[in-house]
Formats: structure tokens, sequence, C-alpha cells
């Protein structure tokens, strides 16, 4: 047992300079939002989303139609309906201290339509949009927090 | 008388060191009044000491111990300083820690930790517009598809076309 001493202890040092990070879960927020020039309904739960909206796209309303919160172990893939038979797929492939590396697919009947890779830190937000749904499209709000 | 001399005369030096016993040192005073030789030895052997005394009293005088050990004081105290590896080695050889093994395995994963930080630290480049961008490949069989990021607001848009009537951002 003596003679292990030292590599156990050089083991707990390395293991103290450079903890698992990847077996950290990401939470994921992901929002189906339907933008159409019907009405000038701002969905109150999308206050917080409306200034980017607004400055990026000319719809007059924004309604919510799905708000999901999943958390993501590595390389565990998580599925949510987004409309007409469609679903998105978020998989963690990496984390680092402010940055978490999704891949996203958004499926339908089993199929990529998107397949993307994203990095996402605190604060940040992708939309994917552009198909249509009913009067206007759908935008898909990912956010991460971990 | 003679034989009383020369057995004195063979005394006259422990007379003279103070290293006669009483007996000896009263046969001594009592011959030294009858002989001249022996009195006159005496002389010569206080001559003697007088002439090596004086000077190393005289020296003495001049010299004043109380000083003498201030100043070896004052030297130990001024002595020169160890150098900064013989500090770090004394306690080295000091601490129980360090008389072990266990430092190498420390020193070891200090010099992986310094070698894995330092170019982070000290060779920080400005991230490619690859490394900087949040998407970093989007593919599409159906879709076209458009990628748009706005680091002010902090948001990246990916917009896809669909079908024939493409369908674009409204801005």
């Amino acid at each position: 047992m003596k003679k292990w001493t030292p590599l156990l202890v050089f083991l707990f040092i390395l293991f103290l300079a450079f903890p698992p990070m990847a077996t950290a879960q990401v939470q994921t927020r992901v929002r189906v939002i339907e933008a159409s020039n019907v009405g000038s309904v701002i969905d109150p739960s999308l206050r917080d989303l409306h200034g980017q909206l607004g400055s990026l796209f000319r719809y007059t309303s924004y309604r919510l139609l799905r708000d999901e919160r999943i958390n993501l172990s590595p390389n565990q893939p998580a599925s949510v309906p987004v409309h007409q038979g469609r679903s998105i797929e978020i998989t963690q492939v990496g984390l680092q201290a402010n940055m978490a590396e999704l891949r996203v697919r958004i499926k339908r009947d089993g199929a990529d339509l998107l397949n993307t890779q994203v990095r996402l830190s605190p604060g940040r937000t992708v939309l994917i949009g552009g198909p249509k749904h009913g009067e206007g499209v759908v935008i898909l709000a990912l956010s991460a927090s971990f | 008388m003679k034989d009383s001399c020369s057995s004195t005369s063979q005394l006259l030096e422990r007379y003279f060191d103070r290293q006669a016993t009483d007996e000896e040192r009263s046969l001594v005073e009592r011959h030294l009044p009858l002989c001249q030789t022996c009195h006159e030895r005496l002389r010569v052997l206080e001559g003697l000491r007088k002439a090596i005394k004086t000077p190393v009293d005289e020296a003495l005088k001049e010299e004043t111990f109380p000083w003498v050990w201030e100043k070896i004081e004052r030297e130990i105290r001024l002595g020169k300083k160890p150098s900064w590896q013989e500090s770090v080695r004394s306690w080295i050889d000091l601490s129980p820690l360090f008389r072990k093994k266990v430092w190498i395995p420390i020193m070891a994963a200090a010099i992986i930790l310094i070698l894995v930080t330092s170019p982070l630290l000290f060779f920080k480049k400005d991230p490619s517009y690859s490394e900087r961008s949040v998407v970093e490949y989007v593919e599409s069989e159906v879709y076209n598809v458009m990628v748009y990021e706005s680091e002010k607001a902090k948001v990246t848009v990916i917009w896809l076309f669909e079908g024939p009537q493409n369908e674009s951002p409204a801005s």
C-alpha cells in the first residue's frame, strides 16, 4: 500500500485540477413560438425575448406554443415535440467552463430536416425559425444555463 | 651543608612556583638566609618572572574584556546570512513532509498544471471566426439555411427557407 501512496496523491491532485466537467448537466430551455402578422399579441412569457424578436423580425404577434426545460446529460438526446409531427432533438456533446455544445436536430417522421451544432453560453439565445405554421411561422428559441 | 643546598636547590623552583608543601617551604626558607647561591638563584627567577609578567600585565590593562565580548557578539550578529538556496535546503531538510517521497508526485502534478495552464495564461490569442461563432455547423437536405449572429443582442438566428416559395425573415 505504501508504495502506491505517491501515485494516489498524484491522481488526487490531477482530479482536483481537472474536475470532470463532462458529467455536468446542462439545463436547456426550448420555447416554441408562433410568429405572425395576425393581431398584435405578445405573449407575456416572451417578455425577455421581445426585444430580440422585435429587432430581428417584423411580425406583430408572438404566441408561445410550448415551453420546455430539459436537463441534458452528456450524449443523452432529449426530444421535444414541436408542431405538425415535427420534433426537436437536443444532445449535449460538450461542456466547457462557460460554453455548452449542443447538437440540434429537427426531425419529421424520423428523418432529419435540420442538423446543426451550436455553442451556447448562459444568456445567449439561438432562434431557429422559418417553417410555416398557420398564418405565420414557427420559431424555436433555445437557451441554456449551467 | 652541601647536601642540604643540593636538595634545597631542587626544591627552589617548586617553592618559587608556590607548589611546594608546607614542609618543603619551611625547609627552603630556613636554608635561604644561610646560602648565598640559592638566594641568588631565587632572585634570578624573580627577575625572569618580572621580565615576562610586566608586558603581559600592561597589555591586559590596555584591553578591556567586556569590550572584547561585545565585539565578538556583534560579529556573531552581523555574521554572513545564508543564501536563499541554503535557506530552502535547510527548510526542506527540517520539514517532515519533504523527508518523505510525497513531494515527487506533487512536483509532477505542479509541472503538468503549469504546462497545461501557461499557454492559456501567456499566449492568449483572439479566437478565430469559427471559434467565436455560435453555430459550428448547419446542414439540411430540405431547407435553404441562413445564419445570422448578433453579438450585441446575444442572439443567433438560423432561418430555414421552406419550399419553392421561399420565406424570409420579415426584416
